[in-house]
């Protein structure tokens, strides 16, 4: 039997979603495939640590401080893979002898790390200058639909409907926000009817940082609160009788583009933010249980394949949903978001996750034709080996003929 | 008596094999909830509440595994050979179903399953003679003296199945002294035996003895699970290792 290929799951990070990150992360783990491949639990602390160890894989191990961190191993990764063969990790430990540096190898990376330095095109741009394969979209995709309204753009010229918005930037250091600049900026994106509106950092997931404004005072204060998180804010019209619909894609076998099952989240405030989205039903705070049935995006009240949904809502949700997939060359488990006014039926996307909460696997479970997240997590794993070795052709200067040094 | 006795169960999924699921002590068959949906495309699945659990009654006082297995292979379809998934005590009750049974079963599959003693140490094993001792001693004290000693002694030193288990007392009591190791040895048909190597209510020595005993087993020893997450945490872990066995079993 061949040998079993090393999966490296990468959670946690530098990241307002660290934590979220951590259960999409072990819950991949748990899902991979004992008789194919062996994890390999790989956390990035929030000050950008790498570590391994088996007491990763138990949720009561975390948060992990920085004083009881003796069962774990500190990881750095070697970036010297091509010269050298099979990817590593490296790991240096204490003796009384010195040092001693040990070698982890593995064979794909599987990021899931949620939102800034993972999700945004990064830690793929590593890999790729490494040349280590991993899994889920590349660099580009990644990047490019990390960014809200750079998202929207694209989406426009594919004539996908989408809100109109308003693009501000982080005042300078020591300069307040501007009241009556800020009014005509309203004014040129919105018209007369400018309130209420919805503030989002531009770059972030998981709803975090995301407010509500009904007046310029509480805009004011809201921009605030979203530059503390992102230099980029966007303003969008407030949806009345919001409804939000989820769809996740994925590359089928035939080189399409497949979508799972729709979902509507439950809400009980006016808007889902993180603490009702991650923390329903749970105390915030409380002791984690080292179950794996509920948490993260799973212990989010949904309704799968709504049913209050026209044929013609539901054709624009999944074509909308494929065709940004495709435009993006997106790959991986990636979920799609759009807003819905509950009372005229308009549908906006909204934005696009590209490595979503516990990779959007409830909604596999519950398509039409149902992918078990144990399948799910063999696709993504045989589909990031299929890309990363698809990347280049050869990089050798000869063959393009521009050397300059002379070999022998 | 058998006969007439129904155990309440889910039914769900659909195909020619059929899949009964028998959940460990103190669960109801919502234990297996997680599980038994990956294998909806694979067959019929029947979840059951074991008597004296969930909505199924009481069977009778002091029954025991063994009586367990006669009442559900009465109600099992006889035209089928079944595969069993035991979880804990689910699998005392497999193993029954298997070795007396041997028709209406095709495999049975163990998830932590117990049955046979466990290695203990010495030091563990004078406590346990010499709580015995004394737990005899409070219950004639109470039958003699008029003592309520046998309560106070159940309080400090029981078990908290043996303290919840009310009416099925007896049950318990009977489950935990025996030794399915003979039994197990009658068994025919082909076993899979999963236990996580986090698991203290049967740890893996159980499962690797169980692999001894059965002619046809096959033993995977689950990384970083317990005797309860493993049906939870660990249900994809389950559902890789039992659609391999599947396939392997399809093949022979």
């Amino acid at each position: 039997m061949a040998a079993k290929k090393v999966i490296a799951v990468v959670f946690g990070g530098r990241s307002v979603e660290h934590d979220v990150s951590v259960l999409s992360g072990l819950q991949f783990l748990e899902a991979l495939d004992p008789g194919k491949y062996q994890g390999l639990a790989v956390y990035i602390d929030p000050l950008g640590q790498w570590w391994t160890g088996d007491a990763l894989t138990s949720r009561a191990r975390y948060p992990v401080e920085a004083s009881n961190n003796k069962d774990l191993t500190q990881l750095s990764l070697d970036l010297a893979t091509p010269a050298n063969g099979r990817p590593r990790f490296l790991a240096f430990q204490k003796s009384l002898l010195g040092e001693k540096r040990t070698e982890i190898p593995f064979d794909l990376i599987v990021p899931a790390v949620h939102g800034s330095n993972g999700e945004d095109g990064s830690l793929q741009g590593l890999m790729e200058v490494a040349g280590i394969p991993y899994a889920g979209c590349r660099t580009l995709g990644a990047a490019a639909t990390m960014n809200k309204v750079f998202t929207k753009s694209r989406a426009r010229s594919e004539s996908i409907n989408v809100l109109p918005e308003l693009l501000l930037r982080r005042p300078k250091k020591g300069v307040f926000l501007d009241p009556d600049g800020l009014k005509r900026d309203m004014k040129a994106a919105f018209g007369d009817e400018q309130y209420p509106v919805i503030v989002k950092p531009c770059n972030l997931g998981s709803s975090v940082g995301v407010g509500k404004a009904n007046t310029m005072d509480e805009l004011v204060g809201a921009l605030m609160a979203a530059f503390r998180l992102d230099s980029d804010v966007v303003v969008e019209p407030f949806v009345p009788n919001l409804t939000e619909y989820n769809v996740a894609v994925r590359r089928g076998s035939d080189g399409q583009a497949i979508s799972s099952a729709i979902e509507r989240p439950a809400r009980d405030a006016d808007l889902l933010d993180f603490k009702n989205k991650y923390l329903a039903g749970s105390k915030a705070g409380g002791p984690k249980q080292n179950t794996g049935a509920s948490e993260g995006m799973v212990s989010l009240n949904r309704t799968l394949n709504p049913t209050e949904l026209t044929q013609s809502q539901e054709q624009f949700i999944r074509n909308s949903a494929e065709k940004i997939f495709d435009t993006f060359a997106l790959a991986g488990s990636v979920r799609i978001d759009f807003l819905c006014d509950g009372e005229s039926g308009e549908i906006w996307l909204n934005e696009v996750n590209t490595i979503p909460g516990s990779f959007a696997y409830f909604l596999w479970e519950a398509a039409d034709a149902p992918l078990s997240f144990l399948a799910l997590t063999d696709h993504i794993v045989q589909e990031g080996f299929a890309l990363s070795a698809n990347r280049l052709g050869a990089t050798d200067a000869a063959t393009s003929g521009a050397t300059i040094f002379t070999r022998f | 008596m058998a006969e007439h006795f129904i155990w309440r169960h889910s039914n769900s999924g659909g195909g020619t094999e059929s899949f009964v699921w028998l959940h460990g002590w103190g669960y109801t068959r919502a234990g297996f909830q997680r599980l038994a949906a990956l294998f909806q495309k694979d067959g019929h699945n029947n979840i059951f509440d074991l008597p004296g659990f969930g909505e199924t009654p009481m069977l009778f006082s002091g029954a025991g595994t063994s009586d367990y297995a006669d009442s559900l292979a009465a109600q099992l379809d006889k035209n089928q050979r079944h595969i069993i998934i035991g979880h804990s005590y689910g699998g005392r009750v497999a193993i029954q179903l298997a070795a007396k049974h041997p028709k209406l079963v095709k495999a049975i599959i163990l998830i932590g399953g117990a049955g046979v003693p466990r290695r203990r140490s010495i030091p563990y094993k004078v406590r346990a003679a010499a709580l015995k001792i004394l737990g005899k001693l409070a219950r004639i004290s109470d039958q003699l003296l008029g003592t309520e000693y046998r309560q106070a002694y159940t309080t400090r030193f029981g078990s908290e199945d043996y303290k919840n288990a009310g009416e099925l007392r007896g049950t318990l009591v009977s489950a935990v002294t025996e030794n399915l190791g003979p039994v197990a040895r009658e068994i025919k048909c082909p076993a899979l035996l999963l236990y996580g190597d986090g698991d203290k209510e049967a740890p893996p020595e159980i499962g690797k003895r169980y692999e001894t005993l059965i002619a046809v087993s096959r033993y995977v020893e689950l990384k970083g699970y317990d005797h309860h997450d493993i049906l939870t945490r660990g249900a994809y872990q389950c559902e890789a290792l039992i659609k391999s066995f599947l396939k392997d079993l399809d093949h022979e």
